[in-house]
């Protein structure tokens, strides 16, 4: 029993490679719906009215108060008590989303609220619709904001998905605990299991770091043709005139 | 039809947490004219031209464009607003130039003018191209059309602004203080510029502080006080 046996993380590398790919299915599209509901959530926050306006700070301040894994208890347990019988799996994704997506929504809003408003009146002004304002002019400038934070929070997922294992989704820390279960050597079995959650981590800051700087380039393109531009990036109006 | 002003404000009141801003404004502004408003800080200029431009909701009164009304309308003794989709298609009918212009800095000066072409007036890109491009070969800018907005000098930004409201066709250009922002040398190309679209026959409302502009290229001059019309007038420029 001394020194750290490489050869059982061989052995069980198959497994442990199921859960990685599970773990990456189960963010990926956690990610999607958590997203796509911060959209909504968002942009439901800029509605006038008391009424929407509860519900949103309700649903925040539940879901940012409480943490993920009873979440994932009440909707896991919560669910067939109310009459629906879905998969463990659904239901992981499920509850992951809806809890992300408050944190997606705080995000977005934020972006939204950090850009002029003159940009919105504009676009509004020529005859865009609310929605047309939204895809045409504000969407495209959130991307650069949006990414830094979006990526931060996209590693917690990442991190948090291995709650799921409480619920039996074959997801990469039950397989790690399964292996455990196995070989009776736990050092080597969550070494590997953080080394995978390292590897998907980082691939994860990889490409956003990419992305980002593919947003950048358009506008960094045109800085560098013009001296002057490149004086103030952040588009304010120069204080000083000469 | 040809009768109606292209621009009618009846009694026209807005307020902001109950401190009236504009008090039952009436105008008229008839198909080619230039009106140069003029009125010291905070008596509600911005304010009215907002509310014209259906930006803002008023409190009381009308606005028509063309004969047709805007955000409100008339049955009899009832009064309707109109749906928010009924006000965007009378929208483009008014170009509206901001203090702050508003260009959208992820687009290209070119784009900034294309874009509301083809989503609001759904144009083709080509067509669409071929008029940004029209326009801003008569306003000096063909040679910046690729470039994004703030690799633009201040007024070759306003230009941009005013070929994006022109694009569209409107039959009312409406600009709040556009050489505010400006330096001075600037101010005198800007003028120049308001003076050849006056001259072209476009009808134009001009908040502005600069008198030479008032007295020279505007044809009416109305001064504003304390959210009211206090002077309403022949300028100098009406004898042009
Ligand atoms: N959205 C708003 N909410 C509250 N108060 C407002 C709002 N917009 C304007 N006001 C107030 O209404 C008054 C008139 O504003 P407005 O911008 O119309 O004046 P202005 O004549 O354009 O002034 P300036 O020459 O400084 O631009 C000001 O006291 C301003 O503070
Ligand atoms: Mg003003």
């Amino acid at each position: 029993m001394t020194g750290f046996d490489f050869s059982l993380i061989a052995d069980h590398s198959a497994l442990l490679l199921t859960g990685a790919a599970m773990t990456v299915y189960v963010v990926i599209v956690s990610f999607v719906l958590a997203f796509g509901f911060g959209i909504v959530v968002a942009l439901l926050s800029f509605l006038p009215g008391a009424v929407p306006r509860a519900f949103l700070s309700a649903y925040s301040i539940v879901l940012r108060s409480i943490p993920f894994i009873i979440v994932l208890f009440i909707v896991y347990y919560g669910l067939p008590f109310a009459g629906f019988h879905l998969s463990a799996l659904l239901v992981g994704i499920l509850a992951l989303s809806f809890y992300k997506s408050a944190y997606y929504g705080e995000i977005i809003r934020a972006a939204i609220v950090a850009l002029p408003r003159g940009q919105f009146e504009s676009a509004r002004a020529v005859g865009m619709s609310p929605r047309q304002a939204f895809v045409h002019v504000i969407a495209p400038q959130l991307v650069r904001g949006l990414l830094p934070p979006s990526t931060n929070m996209t590693l917690t997922l990442i991190k948090e998905s291995s709650v799921l294992s409480t619920v039996t989704i074959g997801e990469l820390t039950y397989q790690g605990m399964v292996m455990q279960g196995a070989t009776y050597a736990p050092l080597e079995c969550f070494a590997a299991v953080s080394g995978l959650y390292w590897a998907l981590c980082a691939g994860t800051a990889w490409i956003a770091g990419r992305l980002e700087r593919r947003a950048g380039l358009a506008q960094k393109a045109a800085i560098d043709r013009n001296p002057l531009a490149a004086s103030f990036l952040s588009f304010e109006r120069p204080k000083v005139r000469r | 039809m040809s009768a109606s002003p292209v621009l009618r404000v009846q009694g026209l009141s807005k307020s902001f947490q109950g401190v009236p801003v504009v008090q039952s404004i009436d105008l008229d502004v008839h198909k080619g004219q230039v009106v140069a408003m003029i009125g010291p800080s905070g008596c509600g200029k911005t304010t009215l031209l907002r509310c014209s431009a259906g930006l803002e909701r008023p409190d009381r009164g009308f606005v028509e464009l063309e004969g047709q009304p805007f955000g409100h309308e008339r049955h009899g003794a009832e009064i309707r607003r109109q749906s928010p989709r009924q006000m965007d298609r009378m929208r483009p009918k008014v170009g509206m130039v901001f203090q702050q212009l508003n260009l959208w800095p992820h687009l290209s000066a070119l784009d900034n003018v294309v874009k509301p072409q083809v989503v609001v007036l759904k144009r083709t890109r080509a067509e669409a191209a071929e008029r940004a491009r029209t326009l801003f070969t008569q306003l000096g800018l063909s040679a910046k059309a690729d470039e994004y907005p703030y690799a633009l000098s201040g007024g070759q930004r306003q230009r941009v602004a005013i070929a994006r409201a022109l694009a569209l066709d409107p039959a009312l250009l409406m600009f709040d203080e556009p050489t505010s922002a400006l330096d001075p040398e600037l101010v005198a190309e800007v003028l120049a510029m308001l003076r050849s679209l006056a001259s072209g026959g476009m009808t134009m409302v001009i908040v502005t502080h600069e008198m030479n502009f008032a007295a020279n290229v505007a044809d009416r001059l109305i001064l504003m006080g304390k959210g009211r019309i206090v002077e309403d007038r022949p300028a100098r420029g009406s004898v042009k």
